[in-house]
């Protein structure tokens, strides 16, 4: 427990007592001295339920010494006329002991309850992500086992057209299937915390073009629009990082909306940090599938089936918050999706140099 | 073929699946191949077979990739070419800076490490400074000259830009790690300021390609370097 809150248990203590013992001198023309005992024993109840040990025993002395001095005769002395008043004492003390142990022990209940709460999280996203691996693996390896059997089995009875074929969607499976697979290591990765960030300092336009030339074969049917302002501060992240998460927006976006739609990579440069928008303009999402696409990127929620889409939007997000960004999605007016994020900006570094040419 | 009749390719891997298609690929491209499936057996038969090329893969059973390489430079300045896995973003840099002149990240298709293959080759019967004219798209550049021109007209560079063209044009084809070209034009004292290339890549983007944001010729690795890719 630090200093603060420790104070701030001692400072109840005193302000319990004093509060017991105005009530006692306002109740003691009427009440019996008893019923005064029973404030303070409020007094101690109240202090052993909200702060540690320390704090408990604290309230309980002050109690005993000013029930003692101000209401058990003889007043205004510590002396005890009547042994009975030692078992008030007592009683007090022992009062403010077992309260504050049980407190104690519902804490560390409560803290184990929440320990096992997180487990149970963490155990529930990797269910989450092995239902998707074997969802999304099993076609692509169904048709790689097919194809090239069929290629190995009876390969000199095909023409060359079919075998090319064959060839080609055994590569192009595997392909994705690879991705697959780097993208649930990635978001067990990020899941366990096993990333270390390599920042360093990084134009997003440079980003986007690796991003757009990566991706080139799935964007080829979207058009797609990059507007960048020409004086976009630099940014210092993990640039492989940061591609991944553009990259994975962008394959959802192009995934989700119809071949021949638009798709916008936006990026602005703001007071404290880079805004990074991507947006569709697809129209064709139903308020349900908006809601679960939604709750996949806020809440980096993985699902079971197409759980290929869920992992990259996770991903996308979980990789900007370890930069210290944030990562939301909105809908776009007229029909669309918006997915943004931001990465902070630190101070600009000292530029190069250079004397006019020639 | 750039490197004699028959160039001499080593394969230093130890899956043999990969070893299997790899040399299919390079046997039917006219190679003559070499396969090791250890680092140590690897560069053993460097010394003996002295290949025109390596390809070396960075997780190997016995000794590091990256230390294979080390022992092949220490000796040879034969092209390598590195095979590393996704997450091994750092051995590859680390291979890079250890003298490998490219890499191809598995799974890869293997037209694209033919086309490393071949543009490492060319870059080894070239002389080492390098062409003294750069052609890429509509730009030419005259590095002796110190002239550009980019669709007919003059631009202008300054001495750095022409620098940096340059450093990438003595690697055409081929990955320059980010401590190689910051070492190579600004000195050792600026190896880690990488804003410096984001900014002086930006300005011959501006001025030297068709549309900066899709650069067809200087293409950007990230996290590795950059690439100046030429027309054949």
């Amino acid at each position: 427990m630090d200093v603060r809150s420790r104070l701030v248990g001692y400072a109840w203590a005193i302000g319990a007592v004093a509060g017991a013992t105005l009530a006692g001198l306002a109740m003691r023309p009427r009440f019996d001295v008893v019923n005064v005992a029973m404030v303070f024993l409020l007094a101690v109840v109240v202090v052993a339920l909200r702060h540690a040990r320390g704090p408990a025993i604290a309230t309980a002395i002050l109690s005993v010494a000013a029930f003692d001095y101000l209401f058990v005769p003889p007043r205004g002395t510590f002396t005890v006329d009547d042994v009975q008043y030692l078992l008030t004492f007592a009683i007090m003390l022992a009062v403010a002991m077992i309260i504050s142990r049980l407190v104690e022990s519902v804490r560390r209940q409560a803290a184990q309850q929440a320990a096992l709460e997180i487990d149970a999280e963490t155990e529930r996203i990797r269910s989450a992500l092995l239902a998707s691996i074997s969802h999304d693996l099993r076609t692509p390896l169904a048709v790689m086992a097919g194809a090239s059997s069929s290629l190995a089995e009876s390969g000199e009875r095909l023409d060359a057209a079919e075998r090319r074929a064959l060839a080609t969607s055994v590569f192009r499976q595997a392909r994705e299937l690879s991705e697959h697979v780097a993208k649930v290591l990635q978001m067990t990765r990020l899941e366990t915390g096993a990333i270390r960030l390599d920042r360093d300092w990084a134009a997003l336009g440079e980003i986007v073009a690796s991003v757009l030339a990566r991706l080139a074969e799935r964007l080829a049917h979207h058009r797609v629009i990059v507007e960048l302002p020409d004086d976009l501060p630099l940014v210092r992240v993990d640039a492989t990082l940061v591609e991944q998460a553009l990259g994975n927006l962008l394959e959802n976006g192009a995934r989700h909306t119809p071949p021949d739609t638009v798709l916008r990579v936006r990026a602005a440069g703001r007071s404290t940090d880079v805004l990074v928008t991507v947006e569709d303009y697809s129209g064709g999402l139903d308020d349900a599938d908006f809601a679960r696409l939604f709750a996949k990127f806020h809440h980096g929620a993985v699902e079971g089936a197409g759980g290929g889409v869920g992992l990259g939007l996770a991903i996308c997000r979980a990789i900007v918050r370890l930069h210290g960004g944030q990562a939301w999605a909105d809908r776009v007016p007229g029909g669309g999706t918006a997915f943004h994020f931001t990465l902070p900006l630190e101070t600009a570094p000292a530029m190069p140099q250079e004397a006019p040419a020639d | 073929m750039a490197a004699g009749p028959r160039a001499t390719v080593l394969v230093v891997e130890d899956e043999p699946e990969i070893r299997r298609f790899l040399g299919a690929a390079l046997g039917v491209e006219g190679y003559r191949v070499v396969e090791s499936a250890t680092g140590r057996r690897g560069f053993l038969d460097a010394g003996t077979h002295k290949p025109d090329l390596a390809i070396v893969d960075l997780a190997l059973p016995d000794i590091d990739g990256v230390e294979v390489i080390r022992r092949i430079r220490a000796w040879s300045p034969m092209p390598i070419i590195v095979v590393s896995a996704r997450i091994q973003e750092r051995s590859k840099i680390e291979a890079l800076d250890a003298g490998a002149d490219d890499y191809v990240t598995k799974p890869f298709a293997v037209g694209e490490l033919l086309a490393r293959v071949r543009a490492a080759l060319r870059h080894a019967v070239r002389p080492a400074s390098g062409a003294a004219i750069l052609r890429f798209g509509t730009a030419v550049v005259d590095l002796e000259q110190r002239r550009a021109r980019r669709a007919g007209q003059d631009v202008h560079l300054t001495p750095i830009e022409f620098r940096l063209l340059a450093t990438l044009g003595k690697h055409l084809g081929m990955v320059v790690t980010h401590r190689q070209l910051l070492t190579q034009v600004w000195g050792p004292t600026h190896a880690a300021d990488t804003h410096y290339l984001r900014i002086y890549m930006k300005q011959l983007r501006d001025k030297l390609e068709r549309d900066p944001i899709r650069p067809m010729h200087l293409i950007t690795e990230t996290g590795v370097g950059y690439r100046l890719i030429a027309d054949d």
